[in-house]
Formats: C-alpha cells, structure tokens, sequence
C-alpha cells in the first residue's frame, strides 16, 4: 500500500512539472531543456534551507519559490531574444550549469553524494492541492487575454507584435510563472523522496515534459495532465520494464506526431461547466 | 610546458569530434531549419555498431571505420525516411520535427540501455603501439588519427559541397529548399542526400569517440556538445561550426586539467550565455530579419 | 487641424539594395490614401517601417504630435495605427472569435493576478471583448464562423477576418497592404464599399497599398506611385493615371 501511494505522490508530482512545461512548451512555445535546472533549484534550495539553515517548511518552500522566480528572471533577460533553437539550447546549458554548480559547492549541497535524510513533509493531499491550484490558475489564463497572446506569439510572433502584443515581455512572464511552478514542485520532491542529488533531473527528463506536452496536445492543459499521470504511473508501476516505458513513450510519440498531429486531446478541454449544464438540462 | 601542449593536443583532437558533430548537425539545420537532435541517436548507432563489428568480425582500425561510416549514412537516411519525411510530406511545422528528433534521440538511447544495459563497452585494442613521440610531447595514437581522419573527412566534405552537383544542390537547398527542383533534382532526395552526409559524419563521430572512450548508452547525449560549438559558430556556418568546435576542444581541455570538469561546465556555458547576449547570431552566423 | 501621419524622407537599406529611397508622405484625417507601383517597388516596406517591423536608417515617422520612428511595434499599434498583411497572417490555433479578441488585447485593462483568478473585473473585460467581435463578425457577415478556426475558411473570408481583426484594435490609421489581392471582381467591389464604409463608420484614416488598379483610382483621394524605392508621382487618381513617368514605370519604356 505504501509502494502505490509513493507511486501516485511522485506521478503527481512530475505533473506539476509537466503543468510548468505546458506553460512554456504547449501554450506559447517555447522550447527549455533546462526545467531540471529549477527543479534542482527548488528541491535543493527548500532542503538546504530548511536541514542546514533551519528555517521553517512553509518558508523553506517559499524561498525556493522565490529563488526558481528570480533565477528564471535572471536567465530570462538574455535568453528570451534568441531565436527558438539557440534557446533550446541555452536552456539546456542552463540545467547543465546547474548541476555543475551543486557539484561544485559541495560544502553546501553534499556535492555528488546529495543530501539525505530530508523528512517526509509532504504527503499526497498537498500535492493534489497543489496541482487542483496550479490548474485553476493555468487554465484562468489560458482562457483569458494572457492564453490568447501567448497562442499567437506561439503561431506568429510577427504578427502578434503588430496586434499590440508586447512577445518579450509575455515570454518572460512566462518563464518567470513557469520557473516559480517547476521550483515550487522541485522544493515538493524533496519532502517526498527524502534523497537528492545533482542527477535528479537531467535534460533528458526535461526533454520528456516536451515531449509529453506534445502527446496530450498542446492546445489542451487536460490532455497534458492526463498524458503526464498515465506515463509516469505507468513506469512507476511496471518498474521492470522500466527502461522499456521510454522506449515505449518515444514510440508511441512517434506515431501521434506522424499520425495525430495535433496530439491526442487535440482542444479538448475537461469542462465542469459543460458538465453542470448538461445537468441542468436534463433536469 | 609540454603538458599544456598535451593538453592542447589532445584538446584539439577532441575539438576535431565536436567540429564533425557540429557540422552534421549544421547540415540539417541549413536544409530544413531544424535542430536535430536525433543525429546523436545516429552517433550512438554507430558507435555500437562499430563496437560489435570490430569485436566479432574484423579487427582492422581502417576496415572497420570505413563500414560503420558508410553503415551510418545508411542510417541516416532510414532515420529520415521514418521519423522525419511522414510528417514532413505533411506539412509539419518545424516545432513537430523538432519533437520527433528529441523523440528519436531518446529513444535510441533508452533503447540500448534497456537491451544491452548501462554498461561500459570499450572497443578491442587495434592498435599495438598506442603512444607516439612527437618533439617534446607524447601524444595518443587514438588522437592523432582521431584528428587526422577528422580533417580528411572536413576537406572532402567541402569538396562534395563546392564541386560536385548534389553538393551545390543542398547548399541551393539551404538558402530556399524550392531550388534544387530548378535544378532538375528532385527534392526528396536532396533532403535524404543531406541526411545520408550528417549519418557519415555521425558514423565517423560514433566510431571515433567509441574507440576513444568506449561506449556506453549515452555517447548521444555527447552530441550536444557538438551542438553547442554549432550555435557558438553560428548555426548555418559550417565553417564557423568547425572553427567553434576545435575552439571549444583545446578550451575545455586545458580548463579541465586548471580548474575541474565541474568548473569548467560552468565557465563554458556561462561564456557561451555572454556571447550570445552580445551576439545572439554566432560568431558566423547571419541575423535573420522576418518580413511581414 | 493636425495630420494623421508624416512621413519624412524614410530609407532603407538591405544588404545593399534600396528598397525605400527618401519617401516622404503626409496623411490628413479622414483620408483614404493610395500607393501603387510596380513589383518591388517598396510599398509593403513602407508600412513595414512606419509600423516599426525593420527600424528606418534614416529619416522620421510621426503619428499625430508623436515620433514613433524608433518605437517597438507593439507600442505603434497601442497608439493607434493597425494593418492587414499581403500574405494574410491569422493565427491559426485560434478560433475566428479568438482571432478579433486579441487585436482587442490593448483596450483590456485587467492584471495578470486578476486573470489567475479569474475577478470578476476579468469576466466583464472578456464580455465587451466578446460583445464587440461578435458585432464585427456580423458586420463583415461572418458571424457562423466564430468557432471555425481562420484557415477552414474561404479565401475572401479570411481577407475580410483579417480587416475586422485591424478594426478591432481601434485604430485612427488603418494600413491595408494588398486587401485585394486574389479577389475576383465581384469581391474587389464589395471590398471597394466596405473600405468607404469602415472610413465614415469609424472616422478612420486609411492608406491602401494596392495592385488592382480601379479599386484604388475609385476609392483614393491622393495616390503615391513608388519604383525602386523613390516617389516618382502624387496627386488625385485622374492626375495620376495620365502621368508619363508612372505610365513608364507600369508599362516600360516603349509606350
């Protein structure tokens, strides 16, 4: 019973993180192999924080909020300009610049070996909380002005500029929003493996919230839940094939792009609304 | 002195794999305006395929190199013809190719480490003499050629491109992909040519950095490397590609032996980070202007 | 009675061509402008300089009592000046009623926490938004294609949605680069009334690059005529269709 509900709190887990790539990726199109960076950011910020500095948890994890904000801001400011595949690139030195550095500040962070002995703070409730939020505010935005622009910095940014669209400053909205969710979810993985090292998430890892974005559909957030909590329960669960379920998800992405392209959810979204109107209606 | 001039030496031969890597990913990039990550699944293929074939058939260095290299222009061209033409004929926007090739570089490297595991493979020892005396350096026999066969491959590179057709008909193809057809070659083919030259330079690479570092699943993700001297050359400068490639080899072999790998990783992407705030084109690359 | 627009002697240089050559232009209220000339002649890199997409290497813009030479595009449109494009740019992963909101994106006035949240100010925002494209999709008689995304549509009606998206930014000075192209003529006069009523409903300027030459000389004022990069003619349409140098331009030299 404990192995299903560690199962479920990290595929929930990894959902927030997917939620934060949606953001980036799905709604307007930018391209980071660097998410792992921040989630490194926040898992290592709340831990060091809150093991060696012995600040409360509640402000444990707000540092590391605050800190993955910052960061994103401040990588922000001259990566936001490049062209898409230079950024997809920076991005990815990013993540692997931050790995190098907590290895390199080993004093602090326990270098290769990691830091251990982190308590179980959070349990499944909190998460699920926490993506119920972090949903209802993607999906405010995404049916509002802010999901709009960034649809159309992500079809044509040319042409959103002329239509009044600032694209710098929404892509660093973006990425800022995007860096605050991943860190808030890396400073969670903490409290929940109780084990972290600089190997944690790699830009491989990074490079699956893409490519999970893109099966779900990357005009629906429900179809990158729902594809976010099948993948990594999926691999959670049939741990032994473990290797296999990537083999499994590159292949299966494969034949969406060529056969779906517009991925499985294509628009769908999950609506309660339509739900209680339907209701309505039959009563 | 002699060490920093080893350290350079060996910096370089190295560099040399970068510049291959950074090349056959800059074809790609010219032709369809993609980055494609899957030319490091292409590496890793070879890089097995070369391991297995010189350990089970053949022993000769040359022998074995020369099919793992024509096998990775093979492969090459099957990654295109399966991953990239389906939803290219389609109309697919670059974003979608992009996905597929990280799809494919994934998947090739989960691949191998699910069947044949994390394991280290080195490959068969080839050669009897493995130091040379060269002045006051001794220098690796494996970097010597490793350096030798990269600037053979480059010159030969740039011949095809210069003189003969179809190399004139994928640079034509760089500037706008509509040209080659005027030419009256057909396009498909062009594109599958370019992949066919980016799969012998990734045999080459795969081969080359197996025999020097023996293989294990991730000599992909080596390739990002030669992606990096890419953009720092500037992506669409094959020259600059090259020219970034060596730099970033001695650079980062002579900062390993001063400061650490870890450090290092920092001081490189921090300046890569710099240098493209100043110049977000490259050193060689050229500012695109969109146009309404 | 201040001029809607002044152009003053604007160039551009690209990788050694001059596409714009000191054009220089002044636009009044109210005005339906004109700019014709042959293929390459410049024109769509006229409105790409005054709506800030390639910065002038020489020369000033002004809207009003503003330089806007140096701004960002983004800032031109919030002020005032709104276009259409020659290869039509509609943002194909939003719907037609989507399409008008965003042009409509500068008059909102709600904040990011506000929209993360969805206040109540958000909903109303959205309402007038909705209200107002949904008034322009009945105008220009699209209205069964709110939920249709751009590209599903026939060729005319995504010329027509692209001109009700420029209206929905509330423009004083609307740039229309080749409204008519790939029309048939029965289209270029329902385009011609629909150019004429948008002027007086709206109180707007219009400048018109063009090609089909009896949808400019009908609804045109004055007309400019650009060959490489330069002014070669201005005035009113019967001035300029008997003028020698634009003749020559159009026709070549043996005429």
């Amino acid at each position: 019973m404990a192995f299903y509900l560690k199962v479920l709190e990290i595929t929930c887990l990894q959902t927030i993180f997917v939620l934060g790539a949606y953001l980036m990726t799905g709604l307007t199109g930018l391209f980071s192999l660097g998410q792992g960076g921040f989630v490194l950011i926040g898992a290592y910020t709340a831990a060091v924080a809150y093991l060696k500095f012995h600040l409360a948890f509640p402000v444990a994890i707000a540092l590391a909020i605050l800190v993955g904000s910052v960061v994103g801001f401040l990588i922000g400011i001259p990566t936001l300009r490049l062209h898409r595949d230079y950024f997809l690139l920076v991005t990815f030195g990013f993540g692997e610049m931050v790995r190098a550095a907590l290895l390199h500040l080993a004093q602090l962070t326990g270098g290769a070996l990691g830091i251990a002995g982190i308590p179980q703070l959070v349990g499944l409730p909190m998460i699920l909380i926490s993506i119920a939020v972090i949903t209802f505010f993607i999906a405010n935005l995404k049916r509002s002005r802010f999901g709009r622009n960034c649809i159309a910095i992500r079809d044509d940014e040319l042409a959103a500029s002329l239509m009044g669209i600032h694209v710098y400053g929404y892509k660093m909205r973006v990425f800022v929003l995007s860096s605050a969710i991943t860190s808030y979810g890396g400073a969670l993985y903490a409290f929940v493996l109780m084990f972290i090292e600089p190997n944690l998430f790699n830009w491989l890892e990074s490079a699956k919230l893409i490519v999970i974005t893109f099966v779900g559909g990357i005009n629906s957030i429900t179809g990158a839940i729902i594809s976010s909590v099948i993948y990594y329960s999926f691999g959670e669960f049939f741990r032994f094939i473990d290797v296999w379920r990537d083999v499994l998800l590159a292949v299966a992405v494969l034949l969406v792009t060529i056969f779906r392209s517009q991925g499985i959810f294509g628009s769908w979204e999950f609506s309660l609304r339509r739900i209680l109107r339907r209701r309505t209606k039959a009563t | 002195m002699s060490t920093v001039l080893q350290q350079l030496f060996n910096g370089i031969s190295i560099g040399g794999v970068y510049a291959l890597e950074a090349v056959g990913f800059g074809i790609i990039f010219n032709i369809l305006k993609f980055s494609n990550f899957s030319h490091g699944g292409v590496v890793a293929i070879c890089a097995y395929f070369g391991y297995f074939i010189s350990k089970y058939f053949y022993q000769n260095f040359f022998v074995t190199l020369v099919i793992t290299t024509v096998a990775g222009g093979f492969i090459g061209v099957i990654v295109e013809k399966l991953i990239f033409r389906p939803i290219r004929l389609k109309g697919a926007p670059l974003t979608l190719l992009l996905v597929n090739s990280i799809t494919a570089a994934m998947l090739v490297q989960q691949f191998f480490a699910a069947t044949l595991g994390d394991d280290y493979y080195p490959y068969p020892p080839m050669m009897k003499q493995t130091g040379l005396n060269l002045w006051t350096v001794t220098v690796s026999k494996t970097y010597v050629l490793m350096f030798a066969i990269t600037a053979a491959v480059l010159i030969l590179l740039t011949y095809v491109l210069k003189k003969t057709k179809i190399g004139i008909a994928l640079r034509a193809a760089s500037t706008d992909i509509r040209t080659p057809s005027l030419m009256g070659i057909d396009i498909d083919f062009v594109v599958s040519f370019a992949f066919f030259i980016a799969g012998v330079l990734g045999g080459i690479t795969g081969y080359l950095l197996g025999m020097t570092y023996s293989v294990d699943p991730f000599i992909g993700s080596q390739i990002l490397k030669g992606i990096i001297a890419a953009i720092i050359g500037g992506i669409g400068s094959l020259g600059g590609g090259c020219i970034a490639g060596l730099l970033l080899g001695g650079v980062e072999s002579l900062l390993i032996a001063e400061i650490g790998a870890s450090l290092t990783q920092i001081v490189i992407y921090s300046a890569i980070f710099v240098l493209l705030l100043i110049r977000p084109e490259g050193i060689a690359g050229k500012r695109v202007i969109a146009k309404a | 009675m201040m001029d809607v627009l002044r152009v003053v002697d604007i160039k551009k240089n690209f990788g050694g061509v001059n596409a714009v050559d000191g054009f220089a232009m002044v636009q009044a209220k109210d005005e339906i402008t004109g700019i014709i000339g042959p293929n390459g002649a410049g024109k769509t890199t006229v409105f790409n300089l005054i709506t800030g997409v390639y910065p002038v290497d020489f020369g000033k813009i002004w809207f009003g009592d503003r330089d806007i030479t140096a701004l960002p595009s983004h800032r031109i449109t919030a002020l005032g000046i709104a276009r259409t494009f020659q290869n039509i740019r509609l943002f194909r992963n939003l719907t037609v009623l989507e399409n008008l909101k965003i042009a409509y994106g500068i008059r909102i006035r709600y904040t990011l926490w506000e929209e993360m949240v969805r206040y109540p100010t958000v909903g109303r925002s959205e309402k007038e938004g909705e209200d107002l494209a949904k008034n322009y999709l009945s105008y220009f008689g699209l209205e069964k294609y709110a939920g249709s995304f751009p590209y599903n549509l026939p060729y005319g009606l995504q010329r027509r949605l692209e001109l009700a998206r420029a209206l929905m930014a509330s423009p004083k000075l609307l740039l229309l680069d080749e409204p008519g192209a790939g029309l048939n003529p029965r289209e270029i006069r329902q385009l011609m009334e629909t150019i004429l009523h948008i002027q007086t409903d709206n109180h707007l300027s219009i400048i018109v690059v063009e090609h089909h030459m009896e949808l400019v000389m009908a609804i045109c004022t004055t007309i400019h005529v650009l060959n490489f990069g330069k002014k070669i003619a201005q005035g009113k349409p019967e001035e300029i269709q008997h003028n020698d140098a634009v003749l020559q331009a159009y026709l070549g030299d043996k005429v």
